[in-house]
């Protein structure tokens, strides 16, 4: 990367970074005070009925799918809005006739639309650790490399489909079709309320089609230590996704999918 | 010296309608080059080419010698534009807009802030600079516009239509900016459907029509292809046309009115003289001689409008077709009242 293209990465990822740090009304707080609902209405009160589910309370248990939701569904909305919102208006144009290269355009929004995620994953991490450490214990961070690792592959990978989705999309609705009946259904058949041993064998093997599965397993398996599924297998193929993404991505720019005429 | 344009065959197809059939042009650097057309000619498209909004269907552009595709990069850091539409970022002050241009060019944060002061204060809206561009008033936005296209030092400056709907004032202002900066050597494209811009400031122009380069010359030579008129007041009204003036090949027509004798002619100026010595020489007495000087615009309208070239054996296919400039252009929003979502919500 040249001294043009560093600076113009760099300019351009400060700027996606801005737009959602000076804005913490639309970006911070939804996440904040639907995750306090999750763990009050998911973990406290009905959590008391479930008792534990794999050996620890049901809000412990919980806490690793909800990071992961929020992590990924910030990620992939930081992108797909700010790409389909530069489109809609034309401002994108700013960047697109600009000598910067379209893998730096592609970096610079993947990357700040991944720090969204990890920014909001650790807001609910936070949030979760608060009620959790309340009521029962501190939470645990087993294996922290796996998580951090986990993390980092997940909002990278969704922030770089939020780019596709960015590009893709026609209209507003699209962008809430993707959210609502895509990524949400995903994630809620993921294994984030539910242990994969708590299913019937035939749905077991449904939902490990599902690559939710292996997200919430290797985040969950960095907090509390145990995993249904191999941890380094669901790494190294998420991680895989994550690149054949960003190879989209950059193969989309370059075509000028959705950005030229 | 390298040309700062160099255009061959360009085409551009949108479905059935083709919007450039084959744009041929050269612009030297240091020009002040206009390209006329009216609505739908392909202006736009054109433009849009050079900074990779609009991918080609076939041809060459090079910018500087940088090809706009193979060489993009080089390409599009030579060049600053000021679209027609409003495509301003919306969600910062517009000194911050401008420090973000010029950062996506490559130019250090301190160096973005100081280049974005220069040029707020050029275009007479630093008192603004806090302000985001949906709070700018329509001069002021048209300013901002220039102002982002100067951020970046381009070589060559490329403004689309860049006083469409603003009072005369503001368009001085604009030209004059406009000339300093050419003058200074920065190479100017400019398209306009004001031919008096025209007029005033290119030393050459090209007329776009239905995506065809109609003719490429200066403003003047231009105007030497239109028919002037020759208005002689004689002294007592003629019966007839004289003989004289009707034997002359350079006049194209003669029309009596009253005391009036008006002939229509190419080059009027020079045609005059003869005609009143003709006229002297018959026994008629002037009072009165008045060469109206065809303008721009007429030759302008006469070539788009007819389908012909004058004078450079050149043609064009028809008249003004229906437009051709590609349907996303259109979907533009021009501060932000279609938007849904202007704040950002999330």
């Amino acid at each position: 990367m040249n001294r043009v293209d560093l600076t113009g990465f760099l300019t351009l990822a400060k700027r996606e970074v801005l737009r959602f740090v000076r804005r913490p009304r639309n970006t911070f707080a939804p996440p904040f005070i639907t995750n306090v609902l999750y763990f009050s209405v998911f973990g406290v009160v009905l959590g008391e009925r479930v008792g534990t589910v794999a050996d620890v309370p049901y809000i412990l248990f919980i806490l690793p799918g909800l990071v992961v939701l929020g992590a990924v569904s910030n990620a992939f909305e930081n992108a797909s809005f700010s790409i389909f919102h530069g489109r809609w208006n034309e401002y994108i144009h700013e960047v697109l006739t600009s000598p910067l290269s379209y893998a730096g355009m592609v970096w610079a929004y993947v990357l700040s639309s991944a720090l969204r995620g990890l920014l909001v994953g650790g807001l609910i991490a936070g949030v979760g650790w608060g009620i959790v450490s309340a009521l029962y214990r501190p939470v645990p961070v087993e294996h922290p490399l796996y998580l951090i690792a986990f993390m980092l592959v997940i909002t990278l990978l969704f922030a770089s489909l939020g780019v596709v989705g960015g590009l893709l999309a026609e209209d507003f609705d699209d962008l809430t079709v993707m959210n609502q009946f895509i990524l949400r259904p995903l994630v809620f058949f993921g294994a984030v309320f539910y242990s994969l041993g708590d299913l019937p064998p035939a749905l077991r093997q449904v939902s490990l089609a599902n690559p939710m599965v292996y997200m919430v397993n290797g985040v969950r398996y960095g907090f509390l230590g145990f995993a249904e599924v191999d941890p380094r297998l669901s790494l190294a193929v998420l991680a895989g996704m994550t690149v054949a993404a960003v190879l989209l991505d950059v193969w989309l720019f370059e075509r000028g999918y959705g950005l030229t005429d | 010296m390298t040309n700062a344009l160099e255009i061959d065959g360009l085409r551009k197809q949108y479905g059935d309608v083709e919007a450039l059939k084959g744009v041929s042009l050269t612009v030297p650097e240091g020009a002040f080059f206009g390209l006329l057309g009216p609505n739908g000619a392909g202006k736009t498209t054109f433009i849009n080419v050079l900074v990779g909004l609009v991918r080609a269907s076939g041809g060459d552009a090079y910018v500087f010698g940088n090809h706009v595709e193979d060489d993009y990069r080089e390409a599009r850091d030579r060049i600053g534009l000021a679209p027609q539409e409003f495509n301003v970022d919306r969600f910062f002050p517009i000194h911050e807009v401008l420090e973000h241009k010029a950062g996506y060019h490559g130019v250090p944060e301190d160096v973005a802030a100081e280049r974005a002061e220069r040029a707020l204060k050029r275009v007479g809206i630093w008192d603004k600079r806090d302000t985001r561009f949906d709070w700018l008033s329509g001069g002021m936005k048209r300013r901002f516009m220039l102002a982002r296209a100067l951020v970046t030092d381009p070589d060559l400056l490329i403004l689309d239509e860049p006083t469409a709907g603003v009072d005369v004032q503001l368009r001085r202002d604009l030209w004059e900016l406009v000339t300093e900066l050419n003058d200074d050597g920065t190479t100017v494209l400019l398209t306009t459907h004001y031919i008096e811009e025209a007029e005033r400031l290119c030393d050459e122009v090209a007329i776009l029509d239905s995506g065809e380069v109609v003719t490429v010359a200066s403003p003047e030579e231009l105007m030497d292809r239109g028919n002037d008129r020759i208005v002689v007041t004689l002294r007592e009204a003629a019966d007839a046309v004289p003989e004289a003036v009707a034997d002359d090949d350079r006049i194209e027509r003669v029309e009596l009115d009253g005391d009036r004798l008006v002939a229509v002619a190419r080059q009027g100026g020079l045609v005059a003289p003869d005609l009143v010595r003709a006229l002297d020489r018959e026994g008629f007495e002037i009072v009165d001689l008045e060469i109206r000087r065809t303008s721009l615009e007429e030759v302008f309208v006469d070539m788009t409008r007819q389908g012909e070239a004058v004078g450079d054996g050149e043609s064009t296919d028809s008249a003004p077709s229906a437009s051709a400039e590609p349907v996303a252009a259109d979907a533009s929003t021009d501060g932000g009242a279609d938007d849904p979502n202007p704040e950002g919500e999330r």
